[in-house]
């Protein structure tokens, strides 16, 4: 039997948003192309509240497939939501890795926020276009 | 001032010099002037995807310039990074494309790490001024983004 299930709305547009996806327990969000502000602004507040959640047993994935590197504003959602991270004891955190200058951000992120022991990167398809 | 295609030339070649002041850890302004800030500005690097609009491309430019503010096996050399070689510039009324190689050596702690890559560079003349507006790189080999990732994960190189 599934446990609880919930899953938000698309934030943003096709050109560039998230979505989160909360199952038993567990942490999804999945995120693609450029952050407009008001996605920026989104994710800061939805996303690092949604990690609260987490627990000693939860499994945490951002699939950042899609994603491309982030302005200013994107870049300090995320930083938010790393740091919120690096304080919570979760039994394991993934990011699906596809744009490698995406992957290279995130990675300098996770290592400024101190979340970089705690998340690992899988890398899904080939890096480039 | 020399023919279109003497300017076009000019600006393809300060764009690779730019290149190499961001990847000496000396900024982005020079990168940032030798751009047309349009909408259908576009560029891919030899990692990463599209970036469409100005915007975009700016972001890849800043996050390239963070990537290589990691790396150090220039600091204490003068010779340039990379460059464009075999470079063969053809314009259409106010708009030119090169085509070339480009080529550069990092000097990593445990190896020297070469690439080689065609390149295309669209320019444009807007009120009489070149810039670029499209800069096209091919993937780097797989062990080439490997080493530049391994270097960002480290924070050195």
């Amino acid at each position: 039997m599934l446990g609880a299930q919930r899953s938000s709305a698309n934030v943003g547009t096709q050109l560039g948003g998230f979505r989160v996806l909360n199952a038993d327990g567990n942490l999804s969000v999945t995120a693609w192309g450029y952050w407009p502000g008001e996605v920026s602004r989104a994710f800061a507040v939805k996303v690092p509240a949604a990690a609260q959640m987490l627990a000693p047993s939860s499994i945490f994935v951002l699939d950042s497939r899609e994603l491309k590197p982030q302005g200013v504003e994107g870049q300090e959602a995320l930083r938010l939501l790393f740091r919120v991270l690096a304080q919570l004891p979760f039994a394991k955190g993934t990011i699906l890795r596809g744009n490698a200058m995406t992957g290279m951000q995130l990675s300098r992120l996770l290592r400024e926020c101190g979340a970089d022991g705690c998340i690992e990167f899988a890398d899904t398809q080939s890096l480039g276009t | 001032m020399g023919s279109a295609e003497d300017e076009a030339t000019r600006v393809i070649y300060e764009f690779y010099d730019a290149l190499d002041e961001l990847l000496r850890s000396r900024g982005t302004s020079a990168m940032n002037e030798i751009w047309h800030h349009t909408d259908y500005a576009t560029a891919s690097h030899p990692f990463g995807s599209w970036a469409r609009g100005w915007t975009e491309v700016s972001v890849n430019w800043d996050e390239a310039a963070a990537v290589f503010g990691f790396y150090k096996g220039h600091a204490t050399r003068s010779d340039e990074i990379g460059g464009i070689h075999e470079l063969k510039v053809v314009v259409m009324g106010d708009a030119a494309y090169g085509t070339g190689i480009y080529k550069s050596k990092l000097y990593m702690s445990d190896r020297e790490l070469t690439l080689s890559i065609n390149c295309t560079n669209i320019a444009q003349r807007i009120d009489g001024v070149w810039k670029i507006v499209h800069h096209h790189a091919d993937q780097a080999p797989p062990d080439w983004q490997a080493a530049i990732g391994r270097m960002v994960e480290a924070g050195h190189s």
